[in-house]
C-alpha cells in the first residue's frame, strides 16, 4: 500500500506491505539512523518521535504513520550535535548503535521534563539499552547537558 | 530499585587524593580525555555499519537451520525453492568444500580444533546451519526458506556438559577433522582439549595443610547482546576478488581461515571491518562470512546477511559454560599452600577458543596468590548438542575467579581474618613473579614475567575507602526484612598474549602537515582509532585533529591480529609508538637534509623544524608540501611501518568492592554500589578507560544476577531474545564508582597495559561474596536469582548464621593465634 | 506480521462490523502483536475511534480503550484517584517509547499472564465494557473471556480508591515474576495477584478475611496474606519455580495492603 508520511519535514511517499512495522520502511527509504537491533521491542535502537513523541518504529504500524508526522535523530541534527558534544566528552559514545536512539529519547526529555531528577532520567530513558557503556557516562553527560541548557 | 540507592553523596569517601606525579602533567596528548574520533558521526546515525553499507542489488541471504539438536541430513530437496521467482541459489553442504576448519578468530596454527565444515552432514545444536539461499528481496528469500524439504535422522543429543566426557554419543564423528598441534583432542570421547599442569606436590601441601578448603562453582553460559547484530556483505571487485564487509573482530583470521575454507588463496580474498556495534568477543570468529561468501562465488553477485536478534542469541556463540572446582591448603594464619583448580568447560557443538579459555581460567587467575608452594590446574573442554561456545570478554578468567574467589573467602570465614587482608597477605607484588606465567600460556607454553607494575595495594586500599569497608561491620539490617551487605574481589587479566599477538601500524606524512595512521588494530566501539591516534600525536608531537586513522581493511592497512585478549592498547598500541617514533627521527633527518644541518643539530618542536643555532626554521607544515612537491629529486613521501609482539602480557589488575541490598523475604538482590579500583598503567585516555571498566562491571553484573542462557529439555533455547534474555537496564544499579591508579609499565606505550577485559571479572565473585557475608550461605549456580537467593536466606536461617552475623561476630582484622 | 487487508475504520460502529461480521482482527497498539508473526486477514486498526481518553462520568473514571499506557502513567487524574497504583503498573513496562504505543485496551485483549495493569484494573473492580453496551466485571472477564468477536471500547473505574501495587521482577526490563494489587474501595478490600504465571486471579479469602475494615490489624492482614497462596494455582516458567512465587507472595500482599492501609 501506498503512504504519505512526512519524514523529517519532508513529504515522503513510500510503499508498504500492509503488515510492516515503520523501521523496515524508514531504512529502506535510507534512513538507517533508525537501527534494528532486537526483535522484540526491547533495546530501543529504533526509537524515532511520532508527533514529537517518542515511539519505537519496530513495534509501529507503518500503515498508521500515513498522514502523520516522524523525526529521527537527522531531523534534530543541531540539536543533536550539540548533545554529542556533551556524549563524547564523557567517552560514553562507545560504538554508537545505541546512541541515535539514545540521544532522540533524550532530546523528546528534554523537551517533557523540566528539571528531572537522576532516577527520572534512567527512567524516562530506561527503554535504550547500552551494552558498551554502563549507562554512567552517559548519565553524567545528560546531567551536564541539561545543566548546559539552563545556563 | 528505590531512589536511595542512588544517592550521590551517599559514599562518605574522602575525595581522591591528586595524583603525584599525574602522566596528565607529562604528556600533552596521551592521558588527556579527548573526544573519539568518529563520535559525532555514530551519534547522528550516518551510514557507518556493515548493514548500512550493503549494496542496494545485493541478494538477500537466509539460512534454513536445523530444529533438531543432533541429526544427520538424510536428504535435502530444494526444487519448490528454487522454482520461486526470484531465488538465486539454495546452496547445501554438497556444494561446500570438504575442508574442516575452525572459526575461531586465532593466530596460526590455532589451538582451537578444526572441527568445523562450512555446512555439513551433520547437524550439532538447534540453529546449526543446513541450507543458504539467496534471493532478491528478504522477503522471498524468507519464503523459499520455508519450502526447503530437509529429511533428518533425527540423533538423541548431549545437552548435559556432566554427561559429555565418555558418553557413547559422539558428537564428531567425521574422520577429517583434526587439531593443529597437540591440545588434547580426543574427539571419540567428546572431548574438545584438554590441559593439566603441577608446580611441586599439590596433594602433599594440602595434606600437610591445617585449614582446608574445597569450594565448587558452576557458571552458566552468557550471551554477548552487542546491539548490532551479527552481519556481512560480500562482492566481487573489478579483478574478481572477494570482498567481505563484516562485523568482526579479528579481519586477518577471517580471511585466512575463510581461504582455508572456501580453498581460496589469501591474496583473493579482501576483508573490510566498518563502524560495528559492539563485540565482546562474540564476533571474535567467523559468523556468516562463509554463506555470502559462497553466494557471491556462486552467482557472481554481491550477496548480504543480518542475522536476526534470536539468530544471534542461537546460532552465534555464547561464553563458556564451567563448572570450577578449587581447593585450597593453608595456615591458620592465612599463608596460602596450595592450590588445586580442576575444571570442566563446556564448548557446545564446536571446538572455537576451547582450549584457550580453559587455560586462561587458570593463568589469569592463580598468578594472583605466587606464594604457594604447590599449583595444580586440569580438566577438560566437552562437546555438548548446545550452540557453540567462543570468545566472551574475560574469556576464562571470569569463570575461574568466582571459583578461587569463593575459596579464599571461606578461608578468611574459617580462620576469622578480614577477606581484605587475606588477599594482601597473598597476593602478588610488583617485582614478583610467578611460576604460573612460565608455564601456563594459551594453548601453549607460557612466558615467564617479572611483574614491574602491580598497584593491587593501593586499588584495595582506596577501594576500601569508597565502599566503606569495615571488616566488622559487613552486614546490617537497613529495614526490616532489608540487608545490606558488602563483599569484594581481587582480579587480574592479560595485555595481549606474548609472542604470539602482532599488531603493525604504518604512519605517513602528507600535504597539510597531517599523518595518515594506517592500523590493523580493530576498533569494536571501544576507541581504539582514538587511543592509537593519541599515542602518534604524542610521539609526533602534533594534535590529534592533525592524524587520520584508518583501520581494519586487509588490503590497506598493515596486519593485526584484531580487538581480543586486551591487545589493542598494548600491541597495537606499541606497534603505533614504534612507527611514530621511526617517522619522527626520518622526518628530522629529511628536514635536516634539507636545512643542511645533521640530525642531532635540529630541534623539532611546536610543529617546527630549526637548527640548533636558531638561524633556520621550516615549518612542518611547509615542509609536507616540500617532500611531495618542491624538492625536486629529494621529494620522497616520508613514511614508516612498525610492528610489535609483546614478549610479555603484562596484567591490569583490579580490585572491587560491593555492597548489595537483599530483600529477605522476596531473595531480591540489588547493587546499592559497585567500587572498582584498576590499576592499567597509563591509561592513554583515562575517561575511554573508565567507561570500558564501567561497562564491564555491568557485563559482570549481569552475568552474576540476570543473565541465564537456557534450553528446553529437547536442546531448543529458550533464553532466545530480549524478551527472555534481558540484559541490565539502566534501573538496575545504583551507582558504579571506577577510579584508574597511578601506575607505569614500563614495557608499554607511554606506560600502558591494556583495560578491556579487566572491568568484566570481579562481579560475579565480588556479589557471591557480599551475599555469603548476608546469608552464611555460599551460593555456587550462577546466576544468583531470587529464587535462589530467597533458598539461601531461608537454609541460612534455618541454621542461625544470619542472627550471629549481625551480631557482628563476623570476620575480623587480625588471624586467631597461631 | 503479515496484513492481508489494512483497514482503519473512522467509526466505532464500522469497526464492530469489520470485526463481527467479517472476521477483522482488531489493531491496538501492535507491539505484542508483532513479535507472534502471525498472518492477519483483515487488520482492523482502531486508533481513530475516539477511544484515546481519560476522562470523570457518573459511573466513575472511565479510561477509552485506546489510551497508551503513557498516558495513564503521566495522567494527574488517575494519579489522584487512585494513588499512583496506575501508574506503577503501567511504569514496569520498560521505555516510554513502549509506553506510548501499547494500550490498555491491547493488554486487557490478551488477558496476558504478565500484564501489570490487568491486576490492577482487577483490584480495582473495573468494568470492562464491549461496544456497544455489554459491561463485564473485568476480573471475571480476564478469566473467562467473552464471547464471539467483540470490540472493547473503554473501561469503567470507581470514582475513587486507595490502591497499591507490588511486584517481583529479576531484573527491571524482564516481565514480572509475580504481581499484586490491593484495593479499598466502597465495597470492601480486593486483592489480585497476577504473572503466576497465569492472569490475574482475585483472592477471595483473603478478601473476606479482610472484610469491611479500614484498618485491619497486623496480624488480621498477615494472616490474610499467608493464606493467600492457597487460594491460587501457580506455575513454573522459565523466570521462576511456582514454588518460589507461592513463598514471596504473601511478602508482596501485606506489603501492598500495608500500603493502603496506611
Amino acid at each position: 500500500m501506498k503512504l504519505t508520511i512526512t519524514i523529517n519535514g519532508k513529504n515522503e511517499l513510500l510503499e508498504c506491505a500492509p503488515g510492516e512495522m515503520l523501521t523496515e520502511v524508514l531504512r529502506r527509504a535510507g534512513y538507517v539512523e533508525v537501527k534494528k537491533g532486537c526483535d522484540t521491542g526491547n533495546c530501543g535502537a529504533c526509537t524515532v518521535l511520532l508527533e514529537g513523541k517518542p515511539v519505537l518504529s519496530c513495534s509501529y504500524l507503518a500503515a498508521r504513520a500515513d498522514g502523520k508526522n516522524i523525526t529521527t535523530i537527522q531531523g534534530r541534527v543541531d540539536e543533536a550535535r550539540r548533545f554529542a558534544q556533551f556524549l563524547t566528552a564523557e567517552g560514553a559514545d562507545q560504538c554508537g548503535f545505541c546512541a541515535p536512539g539514545f540521544t532522540l529519547t533524550v532530546l523528546a526529555m528534554r523537551d517533557e521534563l523540566a528539571n528531572p531528577s537522576e532516577a527520572d532520567i534512567r527512567h524516562y530513558l530506561a527503554g535504550n539499552l547500552c551494552r558498551c557503556s554502563g549507562y554512567e557516562g552517559q548519565i553524567r553527560a545528560i546531567k551536564n547537558y541539561l545543566e548546559a541548557q539552563h545556563e | 530499585m528505590s531512589e536511595q540507592h542512588r544517592d550521590p553523596s551517599a559514599s562518605g569517601a574522602p575525595a581522591r587524593p591528586a595524583p603525584a606525579l599525574s602522566a596528565t602533567n607529562k604528556f600533552h596528548v596521551v592521558a588527556h580525555d579527548l573526544p573519539k574520533v568518529d563520535g559525532e558521526g555514530l551519534v547522528l546515525g550516518r551510514p557507518a555499519y556493515t548493514d548500512d553499507l550493503a549494496p542496494a542489488n545485493a541478494l538477500y541471504v537466509k539460512l534454513v537451520r536445523s530444529p533438531h539438536a543432533f541429526a544427520r541430513i538424510v536428504s535435502i530437496d530444494a526444487a519448490v525453492a528454487l522454482a520461486l521467482p526470484g531465488v538465486a541459489c539454495v546452496l547445501t553442504w554438497k556444494d561446500c568444500p570438504r575442508v574442516p576448519y575452525t572459526r575461531a578468530g586465532q593466530g596460526n596454527p590455532e589451538p582451537s580444533p578444526h572441527d568445523r565444515f562450512i555446512l555439513d552432514e551433520f547437524v550439532r545444536y538447534v540453529g546449526d546451519e543446513v541450507a543458504v539461499i539467496a534471493a532478491e528481496d528478504e522477503a522471498t528469500a524468507e519464503k523459499a526458506a520455508a519450502f526447503v524439504a530437509v529429511k533428518y535422522e533425527v540423533l538423541e543429543p548431549v545437552l548435559n556438559f556432566e554427561n559429555a566426557l565418555d558418553n557413547p554419543i559422539i558428537l564428531h564423528p567425521e574422520p577429517e577433522i583434526h587439531e593443529m598441534f597437540p591440545i588434547g583432542f580426543e574427539p571419540k570421547r567428546n572431548i574438545a582439549a584438554a590441559y593439566h599442569m603441577e608446580l611441586g606436590d599439590v596433594e602433599a601441601e594440602i595434606a600437610a595443610s591445617p585449614v582446608k578448603i574445597e569450594t565448587t562453582v558452576h557458571t552458566q553460559a552468557q550471551q554477548h547482546v552487542a546491539m548490532e547484530p551479527h552481519v556481512a556483505f560480500s562482492y566481487l571487485d573489478v579483478h574478481g576478488r572477494l570482498v567481505i564487509y563484516t562485523s568482526t573482530q579479528n579481519p586477518w583470521h577471517t580471511r585466512r581461515l575463510l581461504g582455508l575454507a572456501l580453498q581460496k588463496p589469501i591474496r583473493e580474498i579482501r576483508i573490510v571491518k566498518p563502524r560495528i556495534g559492539g563485540g565482546f568477543g562474540g564476533k571474535q570468529q567467523i559468523h556468516v562470512e562463509p554463506f555470502v561468501a559462497m553466494v557471491t562465488l556462486k552467482t557472481g553477485r554481491p550477496a548480504r546477511l543480518a542475522l536476526t536478534r534470536r539468530e544471534v542469541f542461537e546460532a552465534t556463540f555464547t561464553r563458556h559454560e564451567m563448572r570450577v572446582s578449587v581447593r585450597l591448603g593453608a595456615d591458620p594464619n592465612g599463608h596460602l599452600r596450595a592450590i588445586d583448580m580442576q575444571i570442566l568447560s563446556n564448548t557446545g557443538a564446536y571446538g572455537e577458543h576451547a582450549l584457550t579459555t580453559f587455560m586462561v581460567a587458570g593463568s589469569k587467575t592463580l598468578p594472583l596468590y605466587n606464594k604457594i608452594a604447590a599449583v595444580r590446574f586440569g580438566g577438560h573442554v566437552v562437546y555438548t548438542n548446545k550452540v557453540s561456545a567462543g570468545a566472551y570478554r574475560g574469556y576464562g578468567a571470569i569463570q575461574g575467579l568466582t571459583g578461587l574467589e569463593a575459596a579464599m573467602d571461606e578461608l578468611a570465614h574459617k580462620i576469622g581474618m578480614d577477606p581484605v587482608e587475606l588477599r594482601r597477605m597473598n597476593m602478588i607484588h610488583e617485582g614478583e613473579t610467578s611460576d604460573v606465567f612460565r608455564i601456563m600460556g594459551e594453548g601453549t607454553e607460557g612466558v615467564a614475567m617479572t611483574i614491574e607494575s602491580c598497584k593491587l595495594e593501593e586499588c584495595i586500599a582506596r577501594g576500601k575507602e569508597l565502599i566503606g569497608w569495615d571488616p566488622a561491620r559487613l552486614v546490617r539490617e537497613v529495614a526490616p526484612g532489608k540487608l545490606r551487605a558488602k563483599g569484594m574481589a581481587i582480579a587480574m587479566q592479560g595485555s595481549g598474549i606474548p609472542l604470539i599477538d602482532m599488531g603493525s601500524a604504518r604512519v605517513e606524512f602528507q600535504d597539510g602537515g597531517f599523518f595518515k595512521l594506517h592500523v590493523g588494530a580493530t576498533d569494536l566501539g571501544t576507541g581504539s582509532d582514538t587511543i592509537l591516534a593519541q599515542i602518534a600525536a604524542e610521539e609526533l608531537g602534533v594534535e590529534m585533529k592533525d592524524i587520520v586513522v584508518h583501520s581494519s581493511d586487509t588490503d590497506h592497512t598493515p596486519f593485526d591480529v584484531g580487538a581480543y585478549a586486551s591487545s589493542t592498547t598494548y600491541v597495537s598500541g606499541s606497534a603505533v609508538q614504534r612507527a611514530a617514533r621511526s617517522l619522527r627521527e626520518e622526518l628530522i633527518a629529511a628536514a635536516a637534509r634539507k636545512l643542511g644541518a645533521a640530525p642531532g643539530d635540529i630541534v623539532y618542536e611546536n610543529k617546527n623544524f630549526r637548527s640548533a643555532d636558531g638561524k633556520n626554521t621550516l615549518s612542518l607544515d611547509d615542509f609536507s608540501f616540500d617532500t611531495l612537491y618542491h624538492d625536486g629529486a629529494a621529494m620522497q613521501t616520508i613514511a614508516a611501518t612498525e610492528s610489535f609482539s609483546g614478549e610479555k602480557s603484562p596484567p591490569p589488575y583490579m580490585a572491587a568492592f560491593v555492597e548489595i541490598e537483599i530483600d529477605t523475604e522476596t531473595g531480591k538482590v540489588d547493587v546499592v554500589h559497585y567500587a572498582a579500583v584498576a590499576d592499567v598503567g597509563t591509561p592513554i585516555s583515562p575517561m575511554l578507560a573508565k567507561v570500558q571498566i564501567e561497562g564491564g562491571i555491568l557485563q559482570g553484573i549481569g552475568m552474576a544476577l540476570y543473565e541465564n542462557v537456557r534450553y528446553s529439555e529437547k536442546g531448543h533455547m529458550l533464553s532466545h531474545n530480549m524478551m527472555t534474555y534481558p540484559i541490565p537496564s539502566r534501573e538496575d544499579v545504583g551507582r558504579i564508582t571506577v577510579e584508574i591508579v597511578d601506575s607505569y609499565e614500563p614495557s608499554g606505550p607511554f606506560g600502558a597495559k591494556s583495560a578491556g577485559e579487566i572491568g568484566i571479572d570481579t562481579p560475579p565473585s565480588a556479589i557471591a561474596n557480599a551475599i555469603r557475608n548476608a546469608t552464611g550461605v555460599r551460593l555456587t549456580e550462577y546466576p544468583f536469582t531470587p529464587e535462589r537467593v530467597l533458598a539461601a536466606i531461608r537454609a541460612g536461617a534455618a541454621s542461625g548464621s544470619i542472627g550471629s552475623r549481625l551480631e557482628g561476630a563476623g570476620a575480623r582484622t587480625a588471624p586467631r593465634a597461631k | 506480521m503479515e496484513i492481508v487487508e489494512y483497514s482503519r475504520p473512522r467509526s466505532i460502529d464500522e469497526a464492530l462490523r469489520l470485526i463481527r461480521d467479517r472476521g477483522g482482527t482488531p489493531i491496538a497498539g501492535a507491539a505484542w502483536l508483532r513479535t507472534n508473526a502471525k498472518t492477519i486477514k483483515l487488520g482492523v486498526d482502531l486508533s481513530e475511534l475516539g477511544l484515546d481518553f481519560i476522562r470523570e462520568t457518573e459511573r466513575g473514571v472511565e479510561i477509552g480503550a485506546m489510551t497508551s499506557y503513557r498516558s495513564i502513567e503521566t495522567s494527574e487524574l488517575l494519579a489522584e484517584r487512585f494513588g499512583g497504583a496506575l501508574g506503577a503498573a503501567v511504569s514496569h513496562v520498560v521505555g516510554v517509547q513502549l509506553r506510548n504505543i501499547i494500550t490498555i485496551g491491547g493488554t486487557a485483549a490478551g488477558r496476558y499472564g504478565f500484564s501489570d495493569l490487568n491486576t490492577v484494573l482487577a483490584a480495582l473492580g473495573a468494568k470492562v465494557v464491549l461496544y456497544p453496551k455489554t459491561a463485564l466485571d473485568f476480573a471475571r472477564y480476564v478469566e473467562t473471556g467473552a464471547e464471539g468477536p467483540f470490540l472493547i471500547e473503554k473501561f469503567i473505574l470507581p470514582a475513587r480508591a486507595r490502591a497499591a501495587f507490588s511486584q517481583m521482577r529479576i531484573s527491571e526490563s524482564d516481565f514480572p515474576v509475580l504481581n499484586a494489587a490491593v484495593a479499598k474501595t466502597n465495597d470492601g478490600w480486593r486483592i489480585a495477584v497476577g504473572a503466576r504465571p497465569g492472569a490475574t486471579r482475585l483472592c477471595p479469602r483473603a478478601m473476606a478475611m479482610l472484610g469491611s475494615a479500614e484498618r485491619p490489624s497486623d496480624t488480621t492482614v498477615a494472616e490474610a496474606a499467608a493464606q493467600a497462596p492457597a487460594e491460587l494455582r501457580f506455575g513454573s516458567d522459565i523466570r521462576a519455580g511456582a514454588e518460589y512465587r507461592e513463598a514471596i507472595l504473601p511478602a508482596l500482599l501485606r506489603r501492598a495492603i500495608a500500603e493502603v492501609r496506611g
